[in-house]
């Protein structure tokens, strides 16, 4: 999933971080964004299990209750620790059991994962998933 | 001749002596450096050129372009073939110093450049006082060996013995006879371009140049360790890549 990918002249990745440069030299990209629905967003509420930073990604693990109370599990990628670390995060900025809203971009395959837009953390700061470049569109319910 | 130098005429000299001295020396590369992304405003000489176009021989060529186009279709299908990248394989020279966002530092002594890649925790040793060695005499890794010396400002350090399983610029292939060029050089001191020319007779119709520029990171930056330990992609019996998910 982490193509060597040539970036361009303001060609730009929303979400991750590593993404949007203004550059003419090339970069190569960790990551390219294939599986994910990058132009969807749907909003999951939920409990942690576990919050993983680690490498080539950091993950969130989420029990997530369905309209009829029915728990599902979804895992949930982010960037990696170092790219987080720009935009704020730190290892122990989220604990299993923390109640949470996370914007994801879901999966085109239509399981039970998605690449993180933006997290709501118990005390209300929210959070992006690398350095912001652009205002995200407005996410839909699940 | 009776010479009388006062002292103000010496102290006069000073300052050409230390500039004289720091001509000299070559400039000290020492630093956390990230990608300079310029923006509206930015000076242009700062901005780096475009790179020269990848010219490939045409039995290079034919099989590098069907794969660029694989690689597309299956894109639109939503999908990702199998590359190194998928299973957290480390880039190599010399795609190693432009990974995403991720800073380089770069360590300067008498004797030697040690470049530093924050993204796999990659690391480039770059020999001062040591010549090169020929490349058949180089055991083939993904960073071969470097010597260096300074051209005046400008840090320029030959690479061999990049084995051609690792991915090459843009993807290129490559053979055992590539020989990497990084020309290195600050534009200020918060500013450093990176001119990368590659060169393979055998694949490379003509040595193909690129340029990265770098902005240096604030002074407190702190690197960060990239250890590949929890790679949850994996490739299917089809060569795709999938990503293996939780049930809890």
């Amino acid at each position: 999933m982490k193509l060597l990918h040539a970036f361009r002249a303001r060609l730009c990745v929303v979400a991750m971080g590593a993404a949007c440069l203004a550059l003419a030299s090339p970069v190569w990209a960790h990551h390219s964004f294939t599986m994910f629905d990058m132009t969807k967003r749907i909003t999951l509420t939920g409990t942690i299990t576990s919050f993983e930073w680690t490498n080539p990604h950091a993950y969130i693990e989420i029990d997530v209750p369905d309209e009829k109370g029915t728990v599902k599990h979804w895992s949930i990628e982010l960037g990696s620790p170092s790219i987080l670390m720009q935009s704020g995060w730190k290892f122990n900025t989220l604990h299993a059991g923390d109640k949470l809203t996370l914007i994801i971009n879901p999966m085109k395959s239509g399981q039970n994962g998605g690449f993180l837009s933006q997290v709501t953390l118990p005390d209300g700061k929210v959070l992006f998933n690398g350095p912001r470049q652009e205002p995200p569109p407005a996410p839909t319910q699940k | 001749m009776n010479l009388k130098i006062s002292n103000a005429t010496l102290l006069a000299f000073v300052p050409a002596i230390l500039c004289a001295q720091s001509a000299s020396a070559p400039p000290d590369l020492t630093g956390v450096w990230g990608i300079y992304r310029g923006g509206p405003g930015a000076e242009a000489s700062f901005r780096p050129p475009a790179p020269a176009p990848l010219l490939l021989k045409p039995e290079y060529a034919k099989p590098y372009e069907e794969r660029r186009a694989k690689e597309s279709a299956a894109a639109q299908r939503g999908e990702q073939l199998d590359n190194t990248s998928a299973r957290c394989i480390p880039y190599g020279v010399p795609t190693m110093m432009s990974i995403a966002v991720y800073p380089i530092e770069i360590i300067q002594t008498p004797k030697q450049v040690t470049i530093i890649s924050e993204a796999f925790s990659e690391v480039r040793r770059v020999y001062l006082d040591r010549p090169q060695w020929k490349i058949e005499d180089v055991a083939p890794g993904y960073y071969g060996r470097s010597v260096g010396h300074f051209e005046g400002d400008t840090l320029v350090v030959d690479t061999v013995g990049i084995k051609p399983t690792v991915s090459g610029y843009r993807g290129m292939p490559h053979s055992p006879q590539m020989r990497v060029t990084d020309r290195i050089r600050m534009l200020s001191p918060e500013i450093l371009h990176d001119e990368i020319t590659i060169d393979d007779p055998v694949v490379l119709e003509k040595p193909v140049t690129y340029t990265l520029a770098f902005k240096r990171m604030p002074a407190d930056y702190e690197m960060v360790e990239f250890v590949c330990d929890n790679n949850r992609e994996y490739v299917d019996e089809k060569g795709i890549v999938r990503l293996k998910l939780h049930d809890k």
